[in-house]
């Protein structure tokens, strides 16, 4: 931009946004008013003293579509169908649902009016900040009819004295940037709460992904106003305050451990006779379990925030929450798994992949696949229990949640795997006690002729994914 | 171009979503694929600011289709970062004479390829071309 363009720039201690504005609205000026105090920069488009277009810089633009898909206003194959086209452009989308019918016009307009308001009015609060006006800078084309800066002013005022309103009432503590989520304990239907429809709104769009400032915009009601509205939904405990940097580091660890889970899987797919490849299951299996185990005992709900705990208080812990579980499973479904135990906060599966000291061949393979039921049928326990603890419902608990739910499924392709080779094996069983020749079939073949014990158990597949 | 797109390229269903989880908390475009023959069409059709390649792949394995991106003067600049189990020297050798940018072991940390990934995006902007009009089907595997 070129020096001489700037015909105004100034410290907003000496002259302020609200001043700017209506000064700039008075010589019914034409370019863009750049405002900005810390990281926060706000542009905003003037042509003949009208305001036609606005722009936050950083802050990431909300997803207007998702959220009206929350508060039920759009359909999901609808709203993917406008992202594929807008890319994350909130004035286009919206423009896209207009002309597909899907939005009135007058909705939109009052969209964007309601945007522009409410960026100027947090820009008002701002006490330390620059100001820069360009008047050789063209305003955009905007899907917005241009807006009197006198009614922009005037609403924006109104909702910042609201802000203030509530900090001088001590009653919240939360800011614009603030991120809510549901308690993964509220599992009752929330209508039977006694809420209004704006609480239940608010409500539905505190999935830990939303801002508040976000969440104001949706529903078009003022930031304070939802602040409020968030305050109370956190004393009646349907709602907590996320912390973004919690859970970041969270996702960022159940990652590595599910990366490295599936690196160990891997390379036991190289395996090539049943029981090495069951083996190797129990192997990732309880690497697995005691990876999430490990990872609990860092971020489980009921430790944080106290501090450096003694690491016998997380064995014990640990123990407590999930022992009962292991022992319902061998007393009900796997006894194989009364050989293991805990110890130290860990999965003790020393005895089973011992195993084959004392036991061999079939009865071998035997305990090795109901082993690795056990532990499967575990480690689902584990994680399902796990992610409801840290995250709930959350934007990130879902994402993880699917995450988890592949990482499984080659897990069970493993298994599956082996399920089909036990399935030929015992139809050969029954025919050979029939004295009918062996079956045609490969996979049976490998494992009765004895010179091919190196021959390969799984499919090319398979064992090309191992590396 | 308004972002940077990330082409993920591995057989494990489980890494392609752990990559893409990751890197979209950071605010980058991913897309993946799961075998050699998608990933030469998803460079010719999105033009990826940067390329995370495993080696072991169904259909043609990370050198050939490294070795084919190379070759091609519209995307020889795209960075290409090779994710493997392998982590013998020979393995990162054999890598980098294919020309690879980067070698990534696997089990990677989130952390540390974050790190890689916004250090290889840094300058995408300078050093991507302006995209042609139709580059579809210009990348021809010739094995």
């Amino acid at each position: 931009m070129e020096q001489q363009d700037r015909i105004m720039d100034g410290d907003l201690q000496t002259l302020g946004l609200q001043s700017i504005l209506k000064m700039l609205a008075l010589s019914g000026k034409t370019g863009k008013l750049f405002v900005s105090s810390g990281s926060e920069t706000l542009s905003i488009s003037l042509r003949k003293g009208q305001i036609v277009g606005l722009h936050e810089e950083g802050v990431s633009q909300p997803d207007m579509l998702g959220m009206l898909c929350l508060l039920n206003k759009l359909d999901p194959p609808r709203a993917q169908h406008i992202r594929d086209y807008a890319r994350g452009d909130m004035q286009m989308s919206l423009a896209l649902l207009v002309e597909r019918g899907w939005m009135s016009a007058g909705e939109m307009q009052h969209r964007l009016e309601f945007l522009v308001t409410q960026a100027t009015s947090h820009a008002l609060r701002w006490v330390n900040g620059r100001f820069a006006f360009h008047r050789q800078v063209i305003p955009m084309e905007s899907k917005m009819q241009p807006l009197d800066v006198d009614s922009v002013l005037l609403e924006a005022l109104r909702q910042a004295d609201e802000w203030e309103e509530i900090a001088s009432e001590g009653l919240t503590n939360l800011s614009r940037t603030t991120v809510a989520r549901w308690l993964p304990e509220v599992s009752k239907d929330v209508r039977s709460l006694g809420l209004s429809q704006e609480y239940i709104e608010v409500l539905c769009l505190s999935n830990g992904e939303l801002t508040l400032q976000a969440v104001a915009l949706a529903l078009m009601a003022p930031e304070a106003r939802i602040a409020r509205i968030m305050a109370r939904l956190l004393e009646l405990n349907l709602i907590e305050v996320v912390d973004t940097a919690l859970e970041t580091e969270l996702q960022q660890d159940l990652s590595n451990i599910i990366i490295r889970c599936q690196h160990i899987l891997a390379q036991q797919r190289q395996s090539k006779n049943p029981e090495q490849v069951l083996l190797g299951l129990i192997t990732t299996l309880s690497a697995c379990i005691n990876g999430l185990l490990v990872h609990h005992g860092t971020y489980a709900r009921n430790l944080r925030g106290r501090g450096h705990i003694p690491s016998m208080e997380i064995v014990r812990y640990l123990e407590r929450r999930f022992a009962p579980q292991l022992q319902t499973l061998s007393q009900q479904q796997f006894s194989i798994l009364e050989t293991t135990s805990f110890s130290y906060g860990q999965l003790d599966c020393n005895d089973i992949l011992t195993l084959n000291k004392v036991v061999k061949g079939e009865q071998l393979e035997e305990f090795y696949w109901e082993a690795v039921q056990g532990l499967v049928a575990f480690l689902r326990i584990i994680f399902t229990e796990l992610l409801r603890d840290e995250v709930g419902n959350s934007h990130t608990g879902r994402q993880l949640n699917v995450a988890w739910k592949i990482f499984l499924s080659e897990i069970d392709h493993e298994v599956q795997q082996y399920q089909v080779y036990r399935a030929h094996r015992n139809t050969q069983q029954s025919r050979g006690r029939e004295n009918i020749q062996p079956s045609s079939i490969n996979i049976v073949q490998n494992r009765q002729n004895p010179s091919d014990q190196h021959g390969d158990f799984w499919s090319p597949e398979t064992r090309r994914r191992s590396i | 171009m308004a972002e940077p797109t990330v082409l993920v390229v591995d057989d494990s269903p489980t890494v392609r979503k752990i990559v893409q989880m990751t890197l979209q908390r950071e605010h980058i475009k991913v897309i993946t694929v799961g075998d050699g023959l998608s990933a030469l069409t998803s460079v010719a059709d999105e033009m990826p600011a940067l390329i995370l390649l495993d080696i072991q792949l169904p259909r043609m394995d990370g050198y050939q289709i490294c070795q084919i991106i190379r070759k091609h003067l519209q995307f020889r600049q795209i960075p290409i970062i090779m994710l493997s189990g392998k982590d013998g020297l020979f393995d990162k050798m054999r890598g980098r004479l294919a020309g690879s940018t980067e070698y990534l072991t696997k089990p990677f940390d989130s952390v540390e390829l974050v790190h890689t990934v916004k250090k290889h995006l840094a300058n995408w902007q300078e050093r991507m071309p302006a995209q042609p009009e139709n580059t579809r089907h210009r990348l021809r595997y010739r094995g």
